[in-house]
């Protein structure tokens, strides 16, 4: 008897179970549907805490920021853009994640993708899905190849580009010079070297060496040494954030290098800079876009910012803010040309952007042709005013 | 209440499943198992497929030092062997998935025989540490071998095929990876029906015993880094063709330590545990996330969630090695007596 009431028991509990999950199911379905006069979801994989968390928090306000001032004027074609983002700490399974549960929850059609390698991870998901246009944190060359990548871009010039347009500054500063690379041992290190060869051949430059350094690494006393007797007029630094750049530049300085130090984007924060130390005078680096305090140049676009947030935001906060410029600019184009939301029509409008004025966050006005904006401006350590100071004319080179 | 179940033979008492109540729970999650993914949304169907490589992986690594006693740090790197392996296999040959997991568990069974081989002289703490050189070896095959691996960029692997089918959905892969999973449980519950089974247990509870009674300790320890790294690559292999993207960076040492953590927290030697644990695991900081995504915190929710979540974690494992050192597995058993021994306590 007590067999027979225990396995009724079981049984009623296992169909109740089963029976209420279809209900759970339904209900999840009917948000992914969205409400009538929808949202247009902005979905986004952020890294706001873990190693990048500097940059994905400024990226985050720059998102949000921008999105308000778009939605007080009326959002994109009438409708408003929602903003959902998700913490991933850098991690690329968090963040496939994250992209698993805002989707199932929400109907995306903008994307903003935390690392290369959830770029990657994802993009046979995007394809599968077909609704939604990414760009991201990532400047990897992979993903400028808009076959491989037709519904992803970047906001800016691939780390290739960017080396080229610091390699393009030397040669018309100094012709002939020798130019060091010094890149960490990962993939995003790794990822200019092919260009680099080829451009400083193609622009009449020496390669005085190349420094590989392993990821992480504190001390970087041999390298020194071998960047001292290569004895370079110019040392690009690749794929770090801060550390070890400092070193180099200190013990560099130490035994009485004169070498120019560079530096690409992901450095390029003014914070960081400042921090390398006073003998860091004078490093420069490319940006692609303006800083939060220039003045230079007509701006109104930094002046509504500075309104908005009378605090110093780091360049991540321009990187964030410009996407979600572009991202719903393709998504408006798009519904003025009274096409679907979907992927390959936003990447088709998204290519159809030609000299878009961002309100001064890059220089001049811009065009999209592939999957990169390989536009910037060399910018220079200016330690007495604590500032990135312009060094140059802003440099594009599809022109 | 049920007393005791006399059995009659010696195969009855070595049985998984020894009562028709207990078949007829295995019933019931074999039906749920089967209807959950018409009922699932795409994301609980991404976090069944990831528990379920969980599973397997954790499996694979109580076998090793929960059954046999021989703390491991290289669940990580046998894993990426046989992600790689998996991975170059499908994109050069495009063989029959089941054919690439079957030779990524062969090249991670092969290279766990070799990391093994200390295991001889070594025991406990050095071991562990002895096993993280696997890890460190591994990462810089990965990412010197270029021609083979794709480097530091990794490799893209296309989905899997099977009768026609393209597995490119977690709906799709739930069908392949919850069987084979399953598969590898029944393989390790009854390899404790065995010899070799008990062997392993033999040698964790005091080897030097163990070869005193016969049991050559070469061949079996060897036997258990293998049977464990095999489980290890097959786990690696569902990763890749889950994942479908695996760079260098995909099997770090913490990898290592999230199974062994599941091992500890789940149950060393019992075979729930390993199910118990990869669970836990894999679906706390989702729980954890959902928990603070409901507290009124508004903007900073995203900010505060993150330390929340590894203080929370770090703190249940703590707790659970203080109260409960058996692991999960013995708080199921609690609850379970309770319902056995109901009315009674004890």
């Amino acid at each position: 008897m007590t067999m027979k009431k225990r396995t009724f028991m079981a049984a009623t509990a296992a169909t109740l179970a089963s029976l209420s999950s279809p209900l759970l199911a339904q209900a999840q379905k009917k948000a992914a549907k969205g409400g009538p006069a929808e949202d247009i979801v902005f979905g986004a994989s952020m890294p706001m805490t873990g190693v990048f968390a500097f940059a994905g928090i400024a990226i985050d306000a720059g998102i949000k920021d921008y999105l308000s001032i778009l939605n007080e004027s009326g959002g994109v074609e009438g409708r408003k853009v929602k903003y959902v983002p998700e913490d991933t700490a850098y991690k690329v399974d968090q963040s496939m994640a994250a992209f698993k549960k805002i989707t199932s929850q929400n109907k995306v059609n903008l994307y903003y993708a935390d690392s290369t390698g959830f770029c990657k991870a994802v993009n046979p998901e995007l394809e599968r899905h077909g609704g939604i246009l990414m760009t991201g944190a990532s400047f990897a060359k992979e993903i400028s190849n808009a076959q491989k990548y037709p519904h992803q871009f970047m906001v800016g010039p691939d780390y290739s580009e960017m080396v080229a347009i610091l390699l393009q500054y030397i040669a018309k500063t100094k012709p002939g010079a020798k130019v060091a690379l010094v890149y960490s041992d990962t993939e995003f290190g790794r990822d200019p070297v092919e260009a680099f060869r080829t451009d400083t051949q193609k622009l009449g430059l020496k390669i005085a060496t190349e420094i590989v350094t392993p990821p992480g690494s504190v001390d970087v006393s041999a390298e020194v040494i071998k960047l001292r007797r290569a004895d370079p007029d110019y040392a690009i630094f690749h794929g770090y954030i801060s550390a070890p750049i400092p070193e180099f530049i200190n013990q560099a300085r130490g035994v009485g290098m004169k070498t120019q130090f560079m530096g690409t984007f992901w450095t390029m924060d003014n914070s960081t800079v400042m921090r390398m130390g006073p003998n860091a005078d004078g490093f420069m680096g490319v940006m692609p876009y303006r800083y939060y305090y220039d003045t230079e140049g007509k701006s109104p676009m930094l002046e509504k910012i500075r309104k908005m947030r009378p605090e110093y935001q780091a360049t991540g906060y321009m990187q964030g803010f410009l996407a979600a410029m572009l991202l719903t600019e393709a998504a408006r184009r798009t519904l003025a040309a009274g096409n679907e939301l979907n992927g390959k029509n936003m990447k088709i409008a998204l290519s159809s952007i030609r000299n878009f004025d961002t309100g001064g966050i890059i220089g001049v006005p811009l065009s999209i042709k592939g999957n990169s904006i390989p536009i910037g401006r060399v910018y220079k350590a200016d330690f007495k005013q604590q500032k990135m100071v312009p060094a140059s004319d802003w440099i594009n080179l599809t022109q | 209440m049920r007393i005791g179940s006399a059995k009659q033979s010696y195969a009855a008492d070595a049985a998984l499943f020894d009562s028709r109540t207990q078949w007829a729970w295995v019933a019931v999650l074999a039906a749920s198992l089967l209807a959950f993914p018409f009922v699932a949304n795409e994301y609980w169907l991404y976090l069944a497929c990831l528990v379920a490589i969980n599973i397997a992986s954790t499996t694979g690594l109580n076998l090793l030092t929960g059954y046999t006693g021989l703390v491991s740090l290289g669940q990580s790197a046998f894993m990426g062997l046989g992600a790689y392996t998996v991975a170059i296999l499908q994109i050069r040959y495009g063989t029959p998935m089941l054919l690439n997991l079957l030779a990524g568990g062969v090249v991670a069974m092969l290279a766990g025989v070799v990391v093994g081989v200390p295991s001889l002289r070594v025991k406990g703490l050095y071991l562990a540490i002895a096993t993280i050189a696997a890890g460190v070896i591994a990462h810089f095959v990965f990412s010197h071998f270029a021609d083979l691996t794709g480097g530091s960029a990794g490799l893209s692997v296309p989905p899997a095929q099977v009768l026609g089918v393209v597995l490119d959905s977690s709906f799709k892969l739930y069908w392949v990876i919850v069987p084979i999973t399953a598969l590898l449980l029944i393989g390790a519950a009854n390899l404790f029906r065995t010899r070799i089974g008990r062997a392993f247990i033999a040698i964790r509870d005091r080897d030097i015993s163990a070869e005193v009674l016969g049991i050559p300790l070469l061949r079996y320890k060897l036997l258990s880094f293998a049977i464990s790294s095999f489980y290890a690559g097959v786990a690696g292999g569902l990763f890749a063709y889950f994942f479908r993207a695996i760079t260098p960076e995909s099997f770090p040492l913490i990898m290592s330590i999230f199974f062994l953590a599941a091992v500890i927290v789940g149950g060393m030697g019992t075979m729930l545990g390993s199910v118990l644990g990869a669970v836990f695991m894999t679906l706390v900081p989702e729980v954890l996330k959902l928990i603070v995504g409901w507290l009124p915190l508004g903007d900073s929710a995203m900010l505060v969630l993150s330390p929340v979540r590894t203080i929370v974690f770090g703190l249940m494992i703590v707790l659970f090695l203080i109260f409960e050192p058996h692991g999960l597995a013995e708080v199921w058993r609690r609850i379970r007596r309770l319902f056995h021994l109901w009315p009674f306590r004890t």
